[in-house]
C-alpha cells in the first residue's frame, strides 16, 4: 500500500505542482476566467493519457516500441519550450504586474495567448500520465486479495495526495504577495525547466541520438534519485545522482541563458553596476 | 510581435518532433539489426536477472511481461524508461556500453524486480 502510494505520488507530483502554480498565476494576473484553459489542458491530457495507455496495450510492433519514446522526448522538449516562453513572458511583464494596485494586466497583454498556459498544463499532466494510468489499471485488474486491494487504495491515495499538494500550492500561491509569488514561481519554473531540459538530453543519450558518457559524479550514496526525497528533487529541480557531462552542461547552460530571460531586471542591474564601476577607474588610469 | 512569438512555439515543436522521428526511424528498421536478448517479467521479477552483453556494441532487449499488470522497465544509468503493459513484449534499444555493470529495475515493483546488464 505504501509503495503504490509513493509511486503514484511521485508520478503526479510534478503535474500537481505545475497546475497549482498555473491556477495561482492566472488568478494573480487578474485573469481567473482563463483558468479554464488550464483545466481544459489537464482534462485533455488525462484523456490523452488514457488513450495512450490503451494504445500501447493494444498495438504491437515497431510503432509501439518507438512511439512512446518519441512522444516522451517530444513532450519533454515541448514542455521546456513552453516553460521558457512563459518565464520570458513573466519576466518581461513582471514590472507591470508588480504593483498590487495595477495588477490586472491590460487587455492587449491579456489577449496574449493565455491558452498556451493551458498547453503547459497539458504537457505537465501528459508527461507521466499514460504511465500512471497503466500502473493504476494494473492494480485494478489484479485487485483480488486483501493486499492487492490495499495496493489499489494506496495508488488512489497517492493520486489524491498529488491533488491536495497542487491545491496547497494554489492556495499558498494566492496568499503570497504578487512580487513574492512571481519571484518564487520564476525560480521554481526555471529549475523545473532546466531539469526537464537535462532529462530530455539524457533521454536523447539513452536512445543514442546524442553521444553518451560516463557519469561525472555519483551522489547516490548521499541521495538516491530513486528514493522518495531524491525522486521529488528529480521532479522539482532535475536532480540526478549520476549525471553525464552533457546533462550537466545542458542544465547549467539552461540556467544561465534562460535565467537572464526569466530575470531580466537582475541582469540589467548587474551590467549597470559594472559599467558604473569601470568607467571612473578607466579615467583615473588615463 | 508577441503573437508571432506565441505562434512560433508550435512550429518549433513540430520541427523538433519531425527531426526526432526522422533520426530515430532508420534505426528501428535496423540496417545492422542487432540481435535481441530476451528477458521475461514473471511474478514481479526479471528472468534472467542478469544479462551479459558485448561491450562497445549496441543491442536490443526484448522484454516480455507475462504478469497480469503493467511494469516499467527502468534504468537510471541507461536513461531508459519503458512501460510494458500486461502480456506485451517491448523491444528496447540500448546504446553501445563500456565494460561495466548497469542495473535496471521494474519501477512498479522495485522491491523484487531487479536486474543488471553486464557489458564485457
Amino acid at each position: 500500500m505504501g509503495a503504490t502510494f509513493v509511486i503514484v505520488l511521485r508520478e503526479g507530483f510534478e503535474a500537481a505542482l505545475l497546475l497549482g502554480i498555473l491556477y495561482a498565476y492566472l488568478t494573480k494576473i487578474g485573469r481567473p476566467e482563463s483558468r479554464r484553459y488550464v483545466t481544459a489542458g489537464g482534462v485533455l491530457a488525462l484523456a490523452a493519457s488514457i488513450a495512450m495507455g490503451v494504445a500501447v496495450s493494444v498495438i504491437s510492433g515497431p510503432l509501439a516500441d518507438l512511439g512512446p519514446d518519441v512522444i516522451a522526448i517530444g513532450v519533454v522538449f515541448l514542455a521546456v519550450v513552453l516553460l521558457t516562453w512563459h518565464g520570458w513572458w513573466m519576466g518581461r511583464h513582471a514590472r507591470e504586474i508588480r504593483g498590487e494596485v495595477q495588477r490586472r494586466i491590460d487587455e492587449a497583454h491579456a489577449r496574449q495567448r493565455l491558452w498556451l498556459v493551458g498547453l503547459i498544463a497539458f504537457t505537465g499532466v501528459f508527461r507521466e500520465g499514460a504511465e500512471t494510468v497503466l500502473f493504476l489499471w494494473g492494480l485494478l485488474v489484479q485487485a483480488e486479495g486483501v493486499s492487492s486491494w490495499l495496493a489499489l487504495v494506496g495508488g488512489v491515495a497517492g493520486l489524491l495526495g498529488a491533488v491536495v499538494l497542487g491545491w496547497l500550492v494554489f492556495q499558498g500561491g494566492r496568499r503570497l504577495g504578487v512580487q513574492r509569488f512571481f519571484t518564487a514561481t520564476s525560480v521554481l519554473l526555471l529549475l523545473l525547466a532546466a531539469g526537464l531540459f537535462s532529462t530530455g538530453v539524457g533521454k536523447l543519450q539513452g536512445v543514442g541520438l546524442l553521444p553518451s558518457g560516463d557519469p561525472v559524479w555519483d551522489t547516490s550514496w548521499v541521495l538516491d534519485d530513486h528514493g522518495a526525497l531524491g525522486g521529488v528533487l528529480t521532479g522539482l529541480a532535475g536532480y540526478r545522482a549520476r549525471p553525464t557531462a552533457l546533462e550537466i552542461g545542458a542544465y547549467s547552460l539552461y540556467i544561465v541563458l534562460v535565467g537572464t530571460l526569466f530575470f531580466p531586471a537582475l541582469v540589467r542591474r548587474k551590467t549597470y553596476g559594472r559599467s558604473d564601476v569601470t568607467a571612473p577607474v578607466a579615467h583615473r588610469q588615463i | 510581435m508577441l503573437r508571432i512569438e506565441g505562434a512560433a512555439v508550435p512550429k518549433i515543436v513540430v520541427s523538433l518532433l519531425l527531426a526526432l522521428v526522422a533520426f530515430t526511424a532508420p534505426r528501428a528498421s535496423g540496417q545492422d539489426a542487432p540481435t535481441g536478448i530476451p528477458i521475461t517479467i514473471e511474478n514481479n521479477r526479471f528472468v534472467p536477472s542478469e544479462v551479459k552483453v558485448q561491450a562497445g556494441k549496441p543491442f536490443v532487449l526484448v522484454v516480455t511481461n507475462k504478469d497480469a499488470k503493467s511494469e516499467e522497465f527502468e534504468s537510471k544509468e541507461l536513461r531508459i524508461e519503458k512501460v510494458i503493459p500486461a502480456g506485451k513484449t517491448a523491444s528496447i534499444r540500448v546504446r553501445a556500453l563500456k565494460p561495466g555493470t548497469y542495473p535496471f529495475f521494474g519501477e512498479f515493483n522495485s522491491k523484487t524486480a531487479q536486474g543488471r546488464i553486464v557489458a564485457e
